[in-house]
């Protein structure tokens, strides 16, 4: 277990440093970060002594040196265009970023699963024609237009829901919630299902087909046998055995969903670490967008140890620090 | 547990209703929100707007481009070199400080330390004390636009920025990418006070109690700045009634917002025009002012106007906008394929030859698909064009490089003067004195050089009216560059919000007189 | 080849496709789109990527069923003044390609690592697994935009437009290689244990040849359930990227980019530029991940999860 997580930890380690280098060579070609801070007819010679300052001359090692330096005490560098630590800055989006990815996770939760057992139960329902139809339909319809659609059908015609942001917000600790106000809740409604869309249909039909295959098993049959009650045999030891490979495959579709957001915080302008990551890279501030991807890979990191480990709790076949065998 | 939510929120719901009532918020959505709270920080539009709402300039432009007085109760041309200007009394900072003389020299010893106005105020020798509310401003040289430098001054608050701050920095501190205490702290006396301020995501403006113009008729009491960049969502937003006021507007829905009963547009000609730039050095072709010309009557600039541009911008043959001392009244766009084939062969292109051009994606409004457009209307008079479009950070190294042939550029005169036009797009390129500066094209000639260095110390109006409008004849004549338009400016609010009346030509919406049914 | 022919006719697979509608169907669409778009250059009314044949006073023609719509542009122009038909019909052929090369060269590599994995295991076997855990724990549009932003600037625009297309396939193909790679790893590992290994193994072909001839024709049906779905998914990364702008550029437009160019004019009311770009993906994705639902149901393969 100790060797799991200090493997981990070392994995980590390694694509942290990668990922550094590799945003760290690449800054002088995403462009000039001073255009974004200066006036338009400000002349060269200012514009080079603000360079000299801001250490923008130096040779590349020796500002990626003085970047690791500071690296390893947390400190990332100032964001160029926020002026403050740039994981101070990114770490003020990721309340909204995951709450969005919260209300996103409710709805799948909420969905899924009782759809999925349903149409495992009950294979040759309407019903369940109907939805296997529409989740084909679903995973065929990209996020970025289904927020398009929910907008233009719930805000614009409709005029249900608001179009963008988070609204009204208050803070908790450090951790600025829209969840407490009825406007920041009415605000999470239409990013939260257009981020789900791509998911939900996803995990209804992995569901079905897990809990398909375990009904087929022998000690289903068994119970059956016994003349357990249905739903003992459905709910208990069926589900039980079906969620277990939907753990770990939510594990992995975390990662992606925080991607998704990306895609979905830039249609509805919700103030989170995806939408400023495109504002960053726009504003080629450099600290920001290497800060928001050691972040984002931490997530990863710590999402699929976590699942790992509860995989390893469900399920004592699998040896955690040997991997696969 | 979900009737205590429910509950929760129809209490909540019933407070913001009651609140409503009493008091006026304006819901605004930018492109973009202040960069900082230090109105010397950057010299942007989006600075100037924020200055407006928590200072008060000396002077200010209203609506016919002549001057109003604002902190400056009156004015004096002494000699060619100063203006004496007369300031308010009992006026008060939002600090709570009182406003005098000495905040306007403190302000103007400090725009002349940024990066960003220094050149702008270089023409000044000094600010000079007369009394605790009079001042002198002087000029090294007869120095025509002194009161167009004053709608630049915004006095802050010296004694509220004077002292350290917690991290034993000076509080006046100015600087670019540091977390400044002027950068995140404000006082001025303008109509709002910064209330709650989060970078990216809103700012909360609230009404200054004891703003000094108690003859303004704005009656908002809470302004609630959102940033929304996406163009279409700023629209949806407003549609939707989750804003109130919009701007810039997007050309393409604009008929849709005309069309909006609940929504009110306002449009006005713009002062920023948009050129192309035909690079002399790098192509000896481009020398021969019959292929530039070709070029000018090739593009079909009145066709991207009403095409791209939806109407919603002003086609050009000039740098100086309507209202600018040198605008020429009669010239026209020049259009002409069946000519520009005519100059092509007379310069012995007929056959033509290939140039490569670069345009921003994310800087003018329908840049990249300008570009296309000027692209696809060359090659009609075989100029093949190689287009390159990137965004505005990648792109201003390039045009620094002058990297291709053709490039883009879009260009707001800071003096809201033509003189400026000249001075940074089509001066002989100099390093020294920073002419020149924005000329990819390396157009030169001196004679130009000459009579914009003549006008700068004319203060007889009608004589620099003369003198500049002889140089856009010339610079049209010679196809010195490729004008395309000014781009319009548009702002859009729902009924009841009369912005009308405090919108203006420059982009300032004076928000501190803005009246709310 | 005949045999191949007999073989294929009297297989189950041909039968139950003919049993199924919904799967003929489909794959009716699939084709007529497959061949409309490739022959577009043939069909097409105008060449959108001819700057010469585009005039800017066409621009935002609604179709030509609608009141201000005309008579050439039969589904309406875009802001550029294209022919929407026309750029609709290259930019499926550029989606399709993309999607199809980006899964040939996934499917290449990760055959080839899977297989190696597999058959030799020990160290190799490990190491390519860990990669293939670390590389799926990434997910792979989050990979996509981070490369594709970098690449974008780092190459210049310019030279980035010219090569869009290669590095959205290469992108796009090498992020999801460990699909492939766990899935034959698992069928070389349950293949290797049967006699018939052995029994080649004896007669002393190497082991390259046991690998491409006798255990890959064994793995073939999960491959081909795995491909129709990652050709599906591969489209619709190409068109998520091409809408956040690190896509294709807007002189040579897949749907995704042309979708993305529509996107401002949505409320403008010129809904055409976004609305037929946006059906054609979606009925293009449907179709196939239709046809790789039908696949997976006739093949029944057992595909690697965990």
């Amino acid at each position: 277990m100790i060797a799991f997580l200090v493997k981990r930890f070392g994995q980590a380690l390694v694509v942290m440093f990668v990922i550094s280098l590799i945003s760290f060579s690449i800054q002088d070609n995403l462009g000039d970060p001073l255009r974004e801070l200066l006036g338009q007819s400000v002349s060269e010679a200012e514009r080079q002594v603000l360079r000299d300052e801001m250490g923008l001359n130096d040779p590349f090692l020796e500002q990626y040196w003085r970047f690791l330096k500071k690296a390893v005490r947390g400190d990332l560098g100032n964001s160029y265009f926020f002026k403050r630590p740039a994981l101070e800055v990114i770490m003020e989006k990721f309340p909204a970023t995951m709450e969005l990815v919260l209300g996103a996770t409710l709805i799948i939760l909420f969905l899924s699963i009782p759809i999925g057992v349903y149409c495992a139960i009950n294979p040759r329902s309407w019903f369940t024609k109907v939805m296997m139809g529409m989740s084909i339909i679903g995973i065929s319809i990209p996020v970025f237009l289904t927020a398009i659609m929910l907008i233009y059908l719930f805000s614009i015609a409709l005029g249900w829901l608001p179009s963008f942001g988070r609204g009204e917000t208050t803070m908790i600790g450090f951790w600025e919630t829209g969840m407490l106000t009825w406007d920041g809740l009415v605000h999470l409604i239409l990013p939260s299902v257009a981020l789900s869309s791509i998911m939900l249909p996803l995990f209804i039909r992995l569901i079905r087909s897990e809990m398909m295959e375990v009904l087929e098993q022998d000690y289903i049959r068994f119970a059956w046998a016994k003349g357990l009650s249905r739903k003992r045999i459905w709910f208990l030891h069926a589900l039980k055995n079906t969620l277990l490979p939907v753990i770990t495959v939510g594990g992995v579709q975390i990662g992606t969903m925080i991607a998704y957001t990306i895609l979905t915080e830039t249609v509805f302008q919700w103030p989170g670490m995806g939408f400023l990551f495109l504002e960053a890279v726009n504003r080629v501030d450099t600290p920001l967008i290497i800060a928001y991807l050691i972040v984002v890979g931490v997530i990863f990191v710590i999402t699929n140890t976590v699942v790992d480990l509860i995989y390893g709790l469900v399920n004592p076949t699998v040896r955690l620090a040997g991997g696969h065998s | 547990m979900k009737k205590i939510l429910t509950a929760a929120a129809c209490v909540l719901l019933g407070l913001s209703i009651t609140m409503a009532a009493g008091a006026k918020t304006l819901r605004l959505a930018y492109d973009a929100d202040p960069v900082s709270l230090d109105p010397h920080e950057q010299l942007s539009g989006g600075m100037l707007q924020f200055s407006h709402m928590v200072f008060d300039p000396l002077v200010r432009w209203d609506k016919k481009m002549g001057f109003e007085p604002r902190l400056a109760e009156s004015w004096k041309r002494l000699d060619p070199h100063t203006m004496r200007f007369n300031l308010r009394k009992g006026v008060k900072f939002q600090s709570g400080n009182p406003f005098s003389a000495a905040d306007v020299l403190w302000t103007f010893e400090r725009l002349k330390q940024s990066a960003d106005f220094k050149g702008l105020f270089a023409p000044f020798k000094e600010m000079k004390k007369v009394d605790d509310y009079t001042i002198d401003l002087v000029t090294n040289d007869p120095y025509p636009l002194v009161l167009h430098m004053a709608t630049y001054i915004f006095p802050m608050d010296s004694k509220f920025y004077a002292g350290n701050d917690a991290k034993g920095n000076p509080k006046a501190m100015l600087k670019k990418h540091a977390d400044t205490y002027a950068s995140t702290h404000a006082s001025g006396t303008g109509p709002y006070t910064v209330a709650k301020r989060q970078q990216g995501v809103r700012v909360d403006f609230q009404r200054f109690g004891g703003y000094w113009d108690k003859k303004s008729p704005g009656n908002v009491d809470t302004i609630v700045l959102t940033p929304i960049k996406e163009a279409p969502t700023r629209v949806a937003a407003l549609l939707s009634g989750d804003v109130d006021f919009i701007s810039p507007v997007p050309p393409a829905d604009l008929p849709r917002i005309s069309r909006d009963p609940n929504v009110n547009l306002v449009s006005m000609g713009g002062t920023r025009i948009i050129t192309l730039q035909l690079n002399q050095e790098r192509r000896a072709e481009l020398k021969d002012p019959r292929v530039r010309q070709a070029i000018v009557y090739a593009i079909n600039n009145e066709g991207i106007v009403k095409k791209i541009m939806k109407d919603f911008a002003t086609a050009s043959a000039q740098q100086s906008p309507v209202g600018f001392v040198g605008h020429v009244a009669n010239l026209k766009p020049r259009y002409d394929l069946k000519k520009a084939k005519q100059l092509m062969k007379d310069a012995g292109y007929e056959k033509g030859f290939s140039v490569t051009m670069m345009a921003p994606n994310n800087r003018y409004v329908n840049d990249a698909k300008i570009a296309e457009a000027v692209a696809s209307m060359l090659s009609r008079i075989n100029i093949k064009v190689g287009l390159k479009t990137m965004p505005k950070a990648q792109y201003w190294p390039k045009f620094d490089e002058r990297a291709a042939d053709i490039m883009m550029i879009g260009w707001h005169s800071d003096t809201e003067d033509s003189a400026n036009f000249t001075e940074f797009l089509t001066m002989c390129p100099n390093t020294e004195t920073g002419y020149g500066q924005y000329n990819s094209g390396n157009y030169c000639n001196k004679e130009i050089d000459a009579l914009i260095l003549a006008s700068q110390g004319e203060t007889d109006e009608a004589k620099r009216s003369a003198t500049l409008q002889k140089v856009e004849q010339m610079l049209h004549d010679q196809a010195a560059f490729v004008p395309l338009h000014w781009q319009n400016l548009a702002w859009a609010a729902r009924k009841g919000v009369n912005i009308e009346p405090v919108v203006n030509v420059m982009n300032f919406p004076y928000l501190g007189d803005l009246v709310m049914d | 080849m005949t045999r191949y022919w007999h073989l294929f006719k009297d297989s189950a697979l041909l039968y139950s496709f003919g049993r199924d509608k919904v799967a003929m169907a489909s794959f009716s669409v699939l084709l007529l789109l497959v061949l409309l778009s490739f022959s577009s250059p043939l069909i097409a009314p105008f060449d959108p990527y001819d700057p010469a044949g585009i005039d800017i006073m066409d621009s935002d023609i609604p179709p030509s069923w609608q009141e201000e719509g005309d008579p050439r542009f039969t589904l309406g122009t875009d802001a550029q003044g294209r022919d929407m038909l026309s750029t609709m019909l290259y930019g499926t052929r550029i989606s399709i390609t993309i999607g199809f090369f980006a899964v040939l060269l996934q499917s290449v590599l990760g055959i080839l690592l899977g297989l190696a994995a597999g058959y030799y295991g020990g160290r190799i076997d490990a190491f390519l697994m860990r990669l293939a855990d670390i590389q799926l724990s990434f997910s792979t549009l989050m990979v996509a935009i981070v490369v594709l932003a970098v690449f974008q600037a780092s190459f210049g625009t310019e030279l980035y437009n010219d090569l869009a297309i290669f590095m959205l396939i290469l992108v796009i193909g090498i992020a999801e290689w460990p699909q492939y790679a766990r899935t034959v790893r698992a069928s070389v590992l349950a293949e290797k244990k049967k006699e018939y290994v052995d029994a080649v193994r004896v007669i002393g072909l190497g082991s390259r040849r046991i690998m491409l001839r006798h255990i890959l024709p064994n793995t073939l049906s999960p491959i081909l359930v795995i491909s129709t779905v990652q050709v599906a998914n591969a489209i619709m990364s190409e068109a998520a990227l091409s809408f956040l702008g690190l896509g294709m550029p807007v002189n040579k437009p897949s749907l995704g980019s042309l979708i993305n160019s529509g996107f401002e004019y949505i409320l403008s009311g010129s809904w055409w530029i976004t609305a037929f770009p946006a059906a054609i993906l979606i009925i293009l994705v449907l179709v196939i991940n239709l046809l790789g639902d039908w696949l997976r149901d006739v093949l029944n393969p057992k595909l690697y999860k965990d």
